[in-house]
């Protein structure tokens, strides 16, 4: 048996991890904390990867890979699968989890408005939360990046948080080879 | 007895080299698994031709030269392991045990944040337990 970790301690390393890169490393650039959390997510995705990949023959084909990431990689990862997955069969897919793990406790609820105003903690417009949970999605698309990058699927992965807890997860793999290397803030 | 065992990355990327003889024949070992290289290529273009299983990691055989033979795995990351030997009876089943144990060793290896994917596997612990591999494999078909 692998040695175990607490989940929350996970939950914390994460947020804290986010919040050092925003805030204290780079809290004026946040395009290049952005950047800098993604490679760190390659990084784990790419190494996680080899590891889970260990004992299966090898995949046939990317729709086979995006398979196994939807349902091995993810309970392996968030203790669930994926709960959709589409495609358009032109090299882009979506992959829907309902309830996202990583953002549960997360809420950008407008009725906890009046609530945060009548504390000292500074009070957020509704488009600085979406910004900064959208930098919470930054790690995991860098994970499921590497990931794939390491199986020999190269693509660009970003996410689309509209509804929480719920979350899409785009891949777009492009027929050329020459879409960007590195997700852009949008 | 294994006498030579590699690592070689996704763009033939040499990863790990060790031979394990006293004599002074490494150059014609790496020879050895230069050429085999074309061999894993082959097998995994024509995967009709390496057996009833498709797509399975362990390759088998690869080919056997007058003195040594070689075998093959490769992962689903497109990383090769190879093996050199000098014995003339060798148990499949030792061998596929000898690669999982190889291939857990090297995930262990990559998992280190210090290790730049794509680089040579530099770790002391890493170069340990390969050797400790080797060892343990061949007291287990002297035996």
């Amino acid at each position: 048996m692998g040695r175990e970790v607490a989940e929350s301690c996970i939950d914390g390393v994460i947020i804290e991890m986010v919040s050092a890169y925003c805030n204290r490393f780079y809290g004026s650039k946040p395009e290049l904390a952005a950047r800098r959390i993604e490679a760190i997510g390659y990084q784990v995705g790419h190494q996680l990867i080899e590891r889970y990949t260990m004992e299966r023959p090898r995949f046939s084909d990317h729709l086979e890979a995006i398979k196994f990431i939807c349902k091995d990689f993810w309970s392996e990862l968030f203790k669930k699968h994926i709960d959709n997955l589409k495609t358009n069969h032109r090299g882009t897919f979506v992959l829907q989890d309902n309830k996202f793990r990583w953002l549960t406790r997360v809420s950008i609820d407008p009725s906890s408005e009046n609530l945060e105003a009548s504390q000292d903690s500074p009070v957020l417009t509704p488009e600085h939360k979406v910004e900064v949970t959208s930098m919470h999605l930054y790690f995991p698309c860098g994970i499921i990046r590497g990931a794939l990058s390491n199986l020999g699927i190269p693509c660009a992965v970003s996410a689309d948080i509209s509804n929480l807890p719920a979350c899409k997860l785009h891949l777009d793999f492009g027929d050329n080879k020459n879409f960007p290397p590195r997700m852009l803030p949008e | 007895m294994i006498v030579c065992v590699a690592v070689v990355g996704h763009q033939n990327n040499p990863l790990y080299l060790q031979s394990f003889t006293a004599a002074d024949d490494a150059l014609k070992l790496h020879h050895i698994i230069h050429c085999s290289l074309d061999v894993v290529d082959e097998r995994v273009n024509n995967p009709k031709k390496s057996g009833p299983t498709l797509n399975e990691t362990f390759l088998g055989m690869l080919y056997p030269t007058e003195n040594y033979k070689v075998y093959g795995y490769l992962t689903n990351t497109k990383v090769k392991f190879l093996m050199v030997t000098t014995d003339l009876e060798v148990k499949d089943a030792d061998v596929r045990s000898f690669f999982r144990k190889f291939h857990a060793a090297f995930v262990d290896a990559v998992s280190n944040p210090f290790h730049v994917p794509g680089k040579k596997i530099t770790s002391k612990i890493f170069a340990e337990r390969i050797s400790g591999i080797v060892k343990s494999f061949g007291s287990v078909t002297a035996g």
